[in-house]
């Protein structure tokens, strides 16, 4: 991988946190106040939803170039 | 019989937010590929509150301080001028 490439999968695993932590974030708020008495477990669980999903996203991106792609290749039969 | 009605609807009420915002995420798809998270931050980033009103707070400001501090500036010989004046009246009015 060259090294832009490097840095705009940083770049996007990065933002790809950030949104899925706030996303998380504010479905646990949500979720709180309207059904779970203003506890703080959702807010937690949501948070962690959401940098799991943001960490497994990042985890695919930069293993990709290293997984092989094999084609099956039908035996001619002569 | 209201109180049930009340808690019923109440809970409708919670229902439709916490469900409102369920689908607000799929439909922006906040929760999906990384692709589309790049792309959502970046049309959030472009709308910032345009700063129109920081402006004129800042101007009016500046121009009420300019204007209290000539006025400060400027009352001692005002106060001179107008007990002058009024000593003036005054002695006209006694003639």
């Amino acid at each position: 991988m060259s090294d832009s490439e490097l840095g705009r999968k940083w770049d996007r695993c990065m933002a790809d946190a950030v949104v899925k932590i706030g996303t998380g974030f504010g479905l646990g708020l949500v979720f709180s106040l309207t059904f779970f008495k203003r506890r703080m477990w959702p807010l937690a669980f949501g948070s962690g939803m959401g940098l799991g999903m943001a960490y497994s996203n990042c985890q695919h991106d930069f293993q990709a170039p290293y997984l092989l792609h094999g084609k099956y290749v039908k035996e001619q039969e002569q | 019989m209201v109180p049930r009605v009340w808690s019923l609807m109440r809970f409708l009420i919670k229902g439709s937010v916490a469900g409102g915002a369920v689908y607000l995420v799929y439909d922006q798809e906040l929760l999906g590929p990384s692709d589309k998270s790049q792309a959502v931050l970046q049309k959030a980033e472009e709308l910032p509150a345009p700063p129109k009103f920081n402006f004129h707070i800042r101007d009016s400001w500046n121009s009420g301080i300019i204007k209290v501090m000539s006025a400060l500036s400027a009352a001692p010989s005002k106060a001179c001028e107008y007990s002058r004046e009024g000593w003036d009246y005054l002695k006209e009015r006694i003639k």
